[in-house]
């Protein structure tokens, strides 16, 4: 559980810097000065990162038996910029957080009885 | 797909595992749910499918197929643009389908999620006959004995195991030095196999 929320958190760090770069510096450059350098390179970065991303939040929220629109919400969150920290913060208060707390009365796998 | 439900339980608490015995201030049990919620959970292969025309449903697969559709069509779009020069769309050519087949298979899962959910109260075969073996194992603990908390199957919430307890002491319960009480025991399972039966249609019997 752990490691899965972990490499979700990477990825949502990674993806999330990445697309506010190319919305936010990227595209005003390629506007304004027309220059294309961000928006072609960290663009194409950040889509195969988001691959990535996609698979690992997908793993976790299927870890945390989450319902299907969050899990949209989830997925879609790490291509619109500053949603995905938002989405992070918003996983880790309602999902992530409660379930390491249950994971403390249910991670110990010992035969019962007797 | 519901957040685990599963008690916060202090560390060294314990926790009772039948009903009706003390319960150590501070440790937070579930609240017991209605019984038929736990009955509506679970029906016969059949019908345990109909959900899909379900509208909220059709809705999800509608927009799961155009979201799909429209994953391909975008990657359709980039194969012609890299087709007249420019490269980098190339990477988007090869994308732009994959985005399209998780989509796909995602829906494909939540279906099968769904209908696990409806079968047998989302467990696989393997899961459901483990917990009946650990419910056989717990069945011959003494009555009022006292399971410190964080030695719960893993999985399993509390409430799930009281209830699984529960089942397997009755069918355990041992009524051989009393003839009376013996005959209104199996007067009551066949009683109770009978409504099973007809609730289940065809029936397979299931293990809680």
């Amino acid at each position: 559980m752990r490691g899965a929320v972990l490499r979700y958190r990477v990825m949502a760090y990674i993806t999330g810097v990445l697309i506010i770069v190319v919305i936010f510096v990227g595209i005003p450059l390629q506007v304004a000065a027309n220059n294309k350098f961000i928006v072609n390179y960290v663009g194409t970065v950040h889509g195969w990162l988001y691959i990535v991303y996609v698979i690992f939040a997908y793993l976790l929220a299927r870890k945390l038996r989450m319902r299907t629109w969050p899990t949209v919400l989830l997925l879609l969150a790490g291509t619109i910029p500053v949603l995905t920290f938002v989405v992070e913060r918003w996983m880790t208060r309602t999902y992530i957080a409660p379930a390491l707390a249950g994971d403390a009365t249910t991670a110990a796998q010992h035969p019962v009885g007797r | 797909m519901e957040t685990p439900d599963t008690a916060p339980a202090a560390e060294g608490d314990a926790v009772p595992l039948v009903s009706g015995q003390v319960v150590p201030p501070g440790s937070a049990l579930p609240a017991p749910e209605p019984p038929e919620a736990d009955g509506a959970a679970r029906e016969p292969a059949g019908r345990a499918w109909r959900f899909v025309y379900r509208p909220r449903w059709v809705a999800w697969h509608l927009f799961a197929f155009t979201a799909a559709l429209g994953m391909l069509w975008l990657g359709y779009w980039q194969y012609h643009r890299a087709l007249s020069g420019n490269g980098l769309s190339w990477a988007y050519t090869f994308e732009w389908p994959l985005f399209a087949g998780f989509a796909l298979v995602f829906w494909a899962r939540t279906l099968r999620d769904e209908y696990r959910q409806r079968r047998h109260g989302g467990l696989t075969e393997t899961e459901l006959a483990r917990r009946a073996a650990a419910a056989i194992s717990l069945a011959t603990l003494p009555k009022g004995a006292m399971l410190p908390a964080g030695e719960l199957p893993a999985g399993m919430t509390l409430r799930e195991l009281q209830l699984t307890v529960r089942a397997a002491q009755e069918a355990a319960y041992d009524d051989a030095d009393d003839p009376e009480l013996a005959r209104y025991n199996a007067h009551l399972a066949k009683l109770n196999t009978r409504e099973r039966r007809k609730a289940l249609g065809a029936g397979k019997e299931r293990i809680l």
